[in-house]
């Protein structure tokens, strides 16, 4: 657990540290390899296949392909001393703030017992398609939205005559 | 302490720097990037506390943040190629007019 841990805590790190894009994008595909870890450790199976299908799969390639597509190059020049101290405090109070009542008076324990068929794929299709029917159809629409706007976007009118 | 409590904290740091990325890094593609590190930070809250309690709800807000996340990922590296296509740059400091 702890191992998982660490491995996340680094590679997030290195996703706001590396200068190179490409470092970065790599890094986060560790990040999320091990989230699906901490999925699979919480008995979340379907979860944890679908954070390395969709996340490191999908998701990861296209950033990737877009970075390649931009050329990017690194990031040069650094930043000012005053900003990064702020933001040090900044997100240091957000830290303490999430943080602080759960070190200080814990947290209630669970009332139910852990039941192993929660989170197999039978179990979580059954709760889709039955309660959550409404918004898993939406979801679809939205996806749908998502594609034609991205093509929206990216479309150039040289593309017309070619 | 509670197990359920090492997730949250690992969380609330995932997080934190996605936060701190978001804000310091001027590369628009490392920046949605850190706009994913704080979505799987809310999702391991979201799997702990499901498991925490021991119900289903929070596996399938899990579930309904992935397919929002697949279509921001989309909409954003479309934006970020057509800002590219007018700035020839991705720098978010140089997307600094209100008309491109």
């Amino acid at each position: 657990m702890s191992l998982t841990f660490c491995i996340i805590f680094a590679s997030a790190c290195g996703v706001v540290l590396m200068r190179n894009p490409i470092h970065s994008a790599l890094c986060l595909i560790v990040n999320l390899v091990a989230v699906a870890g901490i999925f699979a450790q919480l008995e979340a199976h379907f979860l944890a296949m679908v954070q390395i299908i969709v996340y490191a799969g999908a998701i990861m390639v296209l950033v990737v392909f877009v970075i390649m597509l931009l050329n990017a190059k690194q990031e040069e020049g650094s930043y000012s001393t005053w900003l990064i101290g702020l933001l040090a405090v900044v997100s240091g109070f957000i830290f303490v703030d999430m943080v602080g009542p759960l070190l200080s008076e814990g947290f209630p324990q669970s009332a139910s017992a852990t039941d192993p068929t929660v989170g197999t794929v039978e179990a979580i299709g059954r709760v889709l398609y039955t309660k959550y029917l409404f918004p898993f159809e939406a979801a679809s629409i939205l996806i749908m939205v998502g594609v034609v706007g991205a093509l929206m976007l990216a479309k150039t009118d040289k593309g017309k005559q070619g | 302490m509670d197990p359920v409590s090492h997730y949250l904290i690992l969380s609330a740091l995932m997080f934190t720097i996605g936060a701190i990325g978001f804000v310091v890094r001027r590369n628009a593609i490392v920046a949605f990037m850190c706009i994913e590190l704080m979505l799987n930070a809310v999702n391991v809250s979201f799997v702990a506390l499901s498991r925490h309690v021991g119900g289903l709800d929070g596996e399938i807000a899990v579930f309904f943040v992935m397919v929002v996340a697949a279509a921001e990922a989309a909409i954003g590296l479309a934006i970020v190629i057509s800002l590219f296509r007018t700035l020839r740059s991705v720098e978010t400091s140089d997307a600094a007019g209100l008309r491109l």
